[in-house]
């Protein structure tokens, strides 16, 4: 074996020891519910747990909806800077950092207070209103992944020509992002879209915050109340991630016109 | 009246004006080149008919109607790149039908306006293959095909054949050529390349530091340039100085040797004045020729094997000029540092301006 192959071998060996052991180690301990024998009953009870069902279904379906705002955001945004504002694109990518630096707790205290029951736009007075202030809140919270993302497909295309040559056709600007900016940034996007999800399902502060059933909430009250089933949880959740990067790997592979040139 | 008419053209970018007074007045059907170097303002003047950039001041007429302050979208003109910009995530088909389907045009229409055009560029089995899939010159004939689809009043060519190996570029701009006179569509193209623009063009103009130096068609660009630049941008040319010995009969005298020029009577020049006198390569001849040629002694400097012909180098005197003979297989090439004969007909010879 070259001295090179070795130690690459041993690089990866460690990588996985260090990622797995822990995730092997929480899997076990969620097996040993029963006293003496290997069991499901921890992830059997977290899935008959209805509070489960509420959160997880309320989480995905808030991550569903703020992939859908930042895309709606992002998308363009991302797109009329490459196209026409290039000069602006540092400061842009600065803003879309910002989420990084400021913590989500200033971001949901000036939520509370600007659309507080008082305020001239008082969204915390319903649930749907607190609802579409926690997207918001997610959206932001995914920002910079969510440009970086659609800013990095959008430069692996001829934006410029691609756009003028659509134009000249007679396309309008929603055709072209919705026909041909969208199809050829799909991957970028799908990478965005899992990373949100990531995070909305795993988001505490916000949701805690605002008093809304989510399932960040919902795994850290299991955390402190269950000793099993919190294991059982983190391996579901990481299933559920890894389903995500799954379902990503497969639609690629779908997508025809990304195979490699000639 | 004019199809498509550019009226006094000008374009700023910041302080640097890129075009200048632009005129150009095309008729419908007619295919006209913009030739010119880098930066001389072709490709803006195209952009500013198609839409994507607007003019400082002037006025951009189609078929009658202003369309100066359109939307690219709104101008109804089919634009080729250079770079094919095909649409990669839609097959051939897909690429074609894109204009047509914006257009909303009946799912049947658009069916077999697909199919025409495949046929049109020859590429009738290809339509469902996607852009990656094409050769660099298939992709650029799909790129035509889509301009060509939505029926445009205007088809402008951004150097089309620039990213094409050298024969696949000679077919190509042979089959636009085709096409453009099937369907009769007034047509712009760009390039850099005077064969190109020569070998296909009902027109050419010569641009130069953002104006049409010259409008003409090949035959008068190559044969009869109006400026110094037009004559050294377009093929190659011997350029030297001569003086007016006696302009009444247009005499002129060039090391020693004096030669009546005809056509420089009429050109008002008076005696003693220094004339710029042009003389293409394959006007000059090696050997002696009767009169009213005139020979010159000469020294070979250096010979090129460039296949049909033979290009010399030659000294006459002061001035070194380039020579253009067919290759005979049964003639030996000139040897350098060989003396010979070198013969002109003096009506071959430009006056630059």
């Amino acid at each position: 074996m070259k001295q090179g192959t070795f130690w690459s071998w041993v690089v990866f060996i460690a990588g996985a020891i260090y990622f797995f052991l822990p995730l092997i180690a929480t899997f076990e301990f969620s097996m040993r519910a029963r006293r003496g024998v290997y069991s499901f009953d921890a992830y059997r009870s977290v899935l008959a747990d209805p509070q489960f069902r509420d959160t997880l279904s309320y989480s995905v379906v808030l991550a569903l909806l703020t992939i859908v705002l930042g895309l709606a955001i992002v998308t363009p945004t991302a797109f009329w800077v490459r196209l026409k504002l290039p000069r602006l694109r540092p400061y842009i990518e600065f803003i879309t950092l910002l989420p990084l630096v400021i913590p989500p707790i200033v971001i949901v205290f000036g939520y509370i207070r600007l659309y507080n029951t008082a305020s001239y736009l008082p969204l915390t007075g319903s649930l749907r209103g607190t609802d579409f202030l926690l997207m918001c809140g997610y959206a932001t919270l995914s920002l910079p992944y969510m440009y970086r993302a659609v800013d990095t497909g959008l430069r692996s295309i001829d934006l410029v020509t691609m756009t003028e040559a659509a134009q000249s056709l007679g396309a309008s600007w929603t055709t072209i992002i919705l026909r041909l900016v969208l199809p050829n940034v799909l991957v970028a996007i799908l990478s965005g879209a899992f990373l949100t999800f990531a995070i909305v399902i795993g988001e505490y502060v916000l949701a805690a915050l605002l008093n809304r059933p989510a399932f960040g909430p919902y795994m850290v009250w299991m955390g402190g109340n269950r000793a099993y089933e919190p294991a059982a949880l983190a391996v579901i959740a990481f299933a559920i991630t890894w389903a995500c990067m799954g379902l990503i790997q497969l639609l690629t592979r779908f997508q025809k016109h990304t195979s490699k040139k000639r | 009246m004019a199809f498509l008419q550019l009226k006094s053209l000008i374009k700023s970018f910041g302080p640097v004006r890129v075009v200048q007074e632009f005129n150009l007045d095309v008729a419908r059907g007619e295919f006209v080149s913009l030739l010119g170097p880098s930066g001389c303002g072709k490709t803006t003047v195209l952009r500013m008919v198609a839409g994507f950039e607007s003019p400082t001041s002037g006025q951009i007429i189609i078929d009658g109607a202003d369309v100066t302050g359109l939307r690219p979208s709104q101008r109804n003109v089919g634009l080729v790149f250079q770079s094919y910009a095909l649409f990669p995530n839609l097959t051939v088909a897909g690429n074609i039908a894109f204009g047509l389907k914006v257009a909303r045009k009946p799912s049947d229409e658009i069916a077999t306006r697909v199919k025409d055009m495949l046929k049109l560029i020859g590429l009738p089995d290809l339509g469902e293959r996607y852009p990656f899939e094409l050769s660099g010159g298939q992709q650029q004939r799909v790129a035509l095909a889509r301009a060509l689809a939505v029926r445009p009043r205007v088809l402008l060519l951004d150097e089309p054949l620039s990213a094409l190996d050298a024969k696949i570029r000679v077919s190509l701009r042979d089959q636009i050529r085709d096409i453009q006179r099937e369907l009769g569509i007034t047509t712009i193209f760009v390039t850099h390349d005077q064969e190109e623009a020569l070998s296909i063009s009902d027109r050419v103009v010569v641009m130069n530091k953002g104006r049409a130096d010259q409008i003409g068609t090949p035959h008068e660009i190559y044969n009869k340039p109006k400026t110094e630049f037009v004559a050294n941008f377009v093929g190659t040319l011997n350029a030297f100085t001569a003086v007016v010995t006696h302009a009444a009969k247009g005499t002129i005298k060039v090391n020693d040797t004096a030669i009546t020029v005809p056509h420089l009577r009429e050109m008002q020049l008076t005696n003693g004045a220094q004339v710029k006198l042009g003389l293409r390569p394959e006007a000059l001849h090696v050997g002696k020729q009767p009169a009213p040629a005139t020979n010159l002694p000469a020294t070979v400097e250096d010979v090129h094997f460039l296949g049909s012909v033979i290009r010399l180098r030659v000294r006459l005197g002061d001035e070194v000029m380039s020579i253009d003979t067919f290759n005979r297989s049964t003639e030996k090439p000139p040897v350098i540092g060989g003396k010979t004969t070198i013969s002109l007909n003096p009506t071959d010879l430009i006056l630059i301006q």
